[in-house]
């Protein structure tokens, strides 16, 4: 079934909260409050992994809706 | 001054009149000869007498139907102005209409133009690269909703991190 308006909006919505959820924990993550750990190296090559995975499978996402 | 010879229930006359009436003067005469005739039997003063009555009852009759023909002149008159006054009206609205009729054709001309634009266009786009089809709106929406999916779940990792 396809979405109507109101789903995209929705979708949208969506999208712009878990971006901005994510600002906010690297904000934190950032912060020379927060004390280091012992595995931060590692949490950040594992972001950076994700991170990068993400941004694959966005890329191919919005390549399939453009063409089909 | 001119000299007319008449003859009127047998009876010579010279009379004068006016240069040029000479014919209209024998007219007469040969009318008032033809109704003192008609009266036989009788003297040639009644028979003038009797000539005259008749003459003046059909000048009194030619009258009277011209007082008759006076109203309806004046409907005739009525009904000319009326039509005189409906041939302009339509003549306006025939200005109006030819003037509609041009502005229609403007108006077709210039739509025919635009269409003959954009067919030209059209096969501009046609003979150019090949355009893909536009997604259908659908598949933007679920591409739309694996992504927010996606960036949720990025979302969930990044603060478990931070």
């Amino acid at each position: 079934m396809e979405l109507d308006l109101d789903e995209s909006s929705l979708a949208i919505g969506r999208i712009e909260r878990a971006l901005s959820r994510i600002e906010k924990a690297l904000a934190q993550r950032a912060a020379p409050s927060t004390p280091a750990s012992t595995g931060d190296s590692t949490d950040s090559a594992a972001l950076k992994a994700e991170v990068a995975a993400v941004i694959g499978e966005l890329d191919r996402l919005i390549a399939e809706a453009k063409n089909g | 001054m001119a000299d007319v010879h008449l003859n009127i229930a047998g009876r010579s006359y010279d009379v004068h009149c006016a240069d040029g009436q000479e014919e209209q003067l024998r007219q007469l005469a040969a009318m008032v000869d033809e109704k003192a005739r008609s009266m036989t039997g009788s003297t040639e003063v009644r028979q003038l007498l009797f000539a005259a009555l008749m003459l003046a009852d059909e000048a009194s009759e030619a009258r009277g139907k011209v007082e008759k023909a006076g109203p309806e002149s004046d409907s005739l008159r009525a009904a000319v102005a009326l039509a005189e006054s409906r041939a302009a009206a339509a003549q306006d609205e025939l200005k109006a209409a030819q003037l509609r009729e041009k502005r229609a054709l403007h108006d077709a001309k210039v739509a025919a133009q635009r269409e003959e634009s954009a067919l030209a266009e059209l096969e501009k786009l046609r003979q150019g690269a090949p355009v893909a089809p536009p997604a259908p709106a659908g598949r933007h929406d679920r591409a739309l909703m694996q992504i927010a999916d996606r960036i949720e779940a990025l979302a969930s990792t990044v603060e478990q991190m931070a």
